[in-house]
């Protein structure tokens, strides 16, 4: 007599594990992210050449144009990396510059870090600041082709 | 019994639907009317013609009748074989490739391009320290709802 399968639908217990496993990370994930920091670094391209506006940079687009006296803003590169507390991450600016970020101890929602900025073995900047998660700062200045290089740097 | 009720008779006979009762009555008038027997034996010629017939058509038609039929049965037959056919890739095995992929999405899901786009929550900043080697630097502070800005003014470049 021809024997039958119970009717499993394939895809469920794919579907349950997969379900089982992003639960089971997001449990990991709130612990962790006490201790953690993601650091954002945008690296903008303002000049005059032109008057386009990235629709990359969200809703800082019309800070940026209340704030500075240039036409354009581009996106270059941006980079986002989780940084435990004292571990150093780092980013490639444009011009062969590099900024290097290292969270340091800090209490409650705020955010203490340590950032450097480099081109070749000059440095370009060195500072600790305090951020709220979620917070932003801008660094500028850096000369590239016929304008400057603004850094977009916020912390979650 | 007249002769239309006869004819009629006579086509029920044919046709095999006369009731036995009724046989003896048509047969008195067949035997004393000549038009009638001669109209009952033209009716009962037809019926074995019309048979014969039949018959040769169905025969003439049988190879491609049996050959379609046997097209439709192995269609069924392949279908059933189909749905009892097991699948090569066992159901136990869904289990370890879902985890695999899971645990790809999350290894290579990536961090470092653009994915949203910025939308800070807060612009407070504190400066514990500011120092360049090379450089100037001043800090911007345009008001309140606007970020703080670090400037680096390069010298003999800015």
């Amino acid at each position: 007599m021809a024997r039958r399968n119970a009717p499993v639908r394939p895809g469920a217990p794919a579907l349950a594990c997969l379900l089982l496993l992003l639960l089971l990370c997001g449990g990991g994930g709130t612990a962790a992210a006490a201790d953690t920091v993601s650091v954002d670094v945008g690296s903008v391209y303002a000049s005059n050449e032109g008057t386009s506006i990235d629709p990359a940079l969200g809703n800082i687009r019309g800070k940026l144009n209340s704030m500075f006296n240039y036409t354009s803003y581009k996106m270059l590169d941006r980079k986002r990396l989780s940084l435990a507390v004292g571990q150093t991450g780092e980013y490639d600016l444009p011009g062969r510059r590099t900024m290097r970020v290292t969270p340091q101890p800090a209490q409650g929602s705020k955010v203490r870090l340590n950032v450097q900025i480099a081109e070749g073995s000059k440095s370009l900047l060195a500072t600790t600041l305090g951020l709220s998660r979620g917070g932003m700062v801008l660094v500028g200045g850096p000369s590239h082709q016929a304008g400057v290089l603004i850094f977009i740097l916020s912390a979650e | 019994m007249d002769c239309r009720t006869a004819r009629k008779r006579i086509e029920e006979k044919v046709d095999g639907l006369l009731p036995r009762e009724a046989e003896g009555e048509l047969a008195a008038h067949l035997a004393a009317c000549p038009a009638c027997a001669s109209e009952s034996e033209g009716m009962s010629a037809v019926g074995p013609m019309l048979a014969a017939f039949v018959g040769a058509r169905a025969a003439e038609k049988a190879p491609r009748l049996d050959a379609m039929w046997t097209r439709v049965r192995a269609g069924i037959e392949e279908r059933r074989e189909a749905e009892r056919r097991p699948s090569w890739i066992p159901r136990w095995a869904w289990l370890p490739a879902a985890l695999a992929l899971a645990v790809l999405a999350l290894l290579f899901y990536p961090t470092g391009t653009a994915r949203s786009p910025f939308n800070p929550r807060s612009f407070e900043v504190s400066f514990e320290d500011v120092e360049s080697d090379t450089a100037t630097v001043a800090l911007v502070d345009k008001g309140e709802d606007l970020p703080r800005v670090i400037w680096i003014i390069e010298d003999g470049k800015t």
